[in-house]
């Protein structure tokens, strides 16, 4: 029984192969990978985690001298583009969470590497992707995007923004100043109108952020398939190009980033989306 | 009687089917209810127009409103909260979810709400088909999932059936869930009060007491509870009591003004007879408690309502005049409204 399953495994790979030629036809092989790894920092630093009272954790102190440092860490990113060297835009399944859309959790290493599959052939001068979710995709859509929902609903994830039923954007949570106070940062959209159609929007604050990232080198994507390693330095944080941020009581927690604050933190973490399209995020290193 | 006319609308409906011979005679008609506008009402919310109620499809959501299966243990419905007998609520300070689990606020009463331009305290969901999706996610609430319900809902072949008839085939989608609880919700509209019929010219009339109360609340109330919803649909700060939570921040939670901080929309007072407790999470046992905090003063706030801020933050009142008013309040109150129905 066992051989007969063997077998049927193999004769099917082996017509997929045989269909996968014959689909390609003429056209040889002409696309690769990118692999993206994100590196999450204080300056240059790496992040490690820590609890209550742990002595492994990164401390970091901030421009205004506040030493503070995180047990968790998640954000959200998504709408990837990749722009060539003449300037062509390609979009990385931007219309769909399943397939585009990354969160990254610094506790599971391995949610800090995303392959980029099927890229075209090619050099790429920039990359722009999203920190967040744009609004006409925020919606929570478990029928639409299965795999992307499990992934923020699991348990301990707490990724989605029940009350607003979007995702939640960042989530940062950790400890400030020489009592240990909780430090809780949690981003995301409230903004409801038309999708896309940012005339329309009626009511509430649109937290996600496009970042626009130069290349230090071009990625070239040929019989090798480029690493780009981009940094998130979460010393923007408190101390951002946007904002000082002095942490206090009231707004460490929740309540004043779902309203006051929150925009603050997103400005220092994605930039104000005019003049800074960057935040806290930039290009570590891109090998070919 | 409002049974009898749907059923008679049905009978004549299949009657009529039956005269034009239509060649497919397994399609069920599923026509659309007319919802009646009470005299004085605002505009229908533009959803209620891409979303009319059907007769199954009203039926179909009433169902769903009082399934249990919703939950993620099969414990809460929606009517489990929002229960009719309360004018759809539950006598609770904060909402109760699975596993007792509390929530953040008050349960909102349901009626009305075709007519509203924004549900929740904070205003958060402007179109009611946009709803069900928040208490279905949320940990304190139901905490389930859309596409666990789905399956839950297709294991049962009755609502095979519900769904065909209100939307012409099986399929049972999200999108039909969210579009027959809204059909049903439309239709669950209040405006039989013993005001309302005092107003309407039938032989009942205010006693003296809710005459005076009534005066009264032009007088002090009105600026806010307003219209024939008795609410003006805005959000303010009056500053009631601020709920410990660190998660609320009442409208502002949602526009990130800071104007906002910790506005609520200004409620119905129809029915308000049957929604005590009262305030965004339950404050106020009574309707006497609440008038005799807002008589007593409030709590300032930079953003407190100018109504408020420029009386003193208070509302004066004598307790002839709570007295007064609260017994004008309950006959805002419309008994038929809160008869349970049978679907």
């Amino acid at each position: 029984m066992r051989t007969f399953i063997t077998y049927t495994f193999i004769l099917s790979v082996m017509c997929l192969l045989v269909s996968c030629n014959k689909d390609q036809g003429a056209e040889p092989t002409n696309r690769s990978a990118i692999s993206l790894h994100f590196s999450n920092t204080f300056q240059q630093t790496p992040i490690v985690l820590g609890d209550a009272g742990s002595s492994e954790a990164t401390m970091h102190i901030s421009a205004m001298g506040q030493v503070h440092y995180f047990s968790e860490l998640k954000y959200v990113i998504s709408n990837i583009r990749l722009v060539q060297a003449d300037g062509q835009e390609l979009a990385y399944h931007t219309a769909d969470l399943d397939q585009g859309a990354i969160l990254i959790n610094q506790a599971n290493p391995e949610s800090l590497d995303f392959l980029l599959r099927d890229i075209p052939v090619g050099e790429y001068q920039q990359i722009k992707f999203g920190l967040g979710v744009p609004a006409e995709l925020n919606v929570l859509d478990e029928v639409k995007f299965p795999e992307f929902y499990a992934e923020v609903e699991a348990n301990n994830t707490e990724m989605m923004w029940e009350w607003g039923t979007g995702y939640r954007f960042v989530k940062i949570e950790g400890f400030f100043g020489p009592d240990r106070q909780p430090l809780s940062v949690h981003t995301g959209s409230t903004v409801t109108g038309t999708n896309g159609e940012p005339d329309s929007y009626i009511q509430g604050v649109d937290a996600y952020r496009d970042i626009v990232l130069d290349l230090p080198v071009n990625a070239v994507v040929g019989s090798n398939s480029p690493r780009i390693t981009i940094q998130a330095d979460f010393d923007k944080l408190l101390s951002g190009q946007e904002n000082t941020i002095v942490l206090s009581p009231e707004n460490a927690q929740p309540n004043a980033h779902h309203t006051l604050d929150m925009l603050k933190f997103v400005n220092n973490l994605g930039g104000d989306g005019t003049s800074d399209q960057k935040g806290m995020f930039s290009v570590e290193q891109a090998d070919n | 009687m409002k049974e009898l006319a749907l059923y008679v609308l049905v009978l004549c409906t299949c009657f009529s089917c039956h005269q034009k011979q239509v060649p497919e005679p397994s399609v069920v008609q599923n026509p659309e209810i007319e919802l009646s506008v009470p005299v004085g009402f605002p505009e229908l919310n533009a959803s209620v127009d891409k979303n009319p109620p059907t007769v199954y499809g009203v039926v179909l959501g009433q169902k769903l409103f009082n399934e249990k299966r919703f939950s993620s243990n099969n414990t809460i419905s929606c009517g489990s909260c929002h229960n009719q007998s309360y004018a759809f609520t539950d006598q609770l300070p904060k909402a109760k979810g699975v596993y007792d689990r509390i929530g953040l606020r008050n349960t909102p009463p349901i009626q009305n709400l075709a007519f509203m331009r924004f549900y929740n305290w904070d205003g958060n969901i402007l179109e009611l088909e946009r709803q069900p999706l928040i208490p279905i996610i949320t940990h304190a609430e139901m905490d389930a999932s859309i596409v666990e319900i789905i399956h839950k809902l297709e294991a049962d072949p009755h609502y095979a059936e519900l769904f065909e008839k209100a939307f012409g085939d099986q399929g049972i989608t999200a999108d039909r869930i969210y579009r027959s609880l809204a059909q049903y919700q439309y239709t669950l509209i209040s405006a039989n009060s013993k005001y309302d019929q005092v107003k309407r010219g039938e032989a009942v009339s205010f006693t003296e007491s809710e005459a005076r109360g009534y005066i009264s609340f032009q007088q002090k109330c009105m600026s806010c509870h307003s219209t024939e919803l008795f609410t003006d649909q805005s959000f303010r700060n009056i500053g009631f009591p601020i709920n410990p939570s660190a998660e609320e921040a009442g409208r502002a939670r949602v526009t990130g003004e800071l104007e906002d901080l910790m506005c609520f929309r200004v409620p119905s007072l129809r029915n308000a007879g049957y929604t005590a407790p009262y305030g965004s999470f339950g404050q106020f046992a009574t309707l006497k408690a609440v008038l005799d905090y807002l008589d007593t003063g409030v709590l300032f706030a930079d953003n407190l309502d100018p109504i408020l801020k420029n009386n003193g933050n208070r509302i004066p009142l004598s307790e002839e005049e709570k007295e007064d008013l609260i017994a004008f309040i309950q006959t805002l109150n419309d008994p038929f409204f809160v008869e349970e129905k049978e679907p």
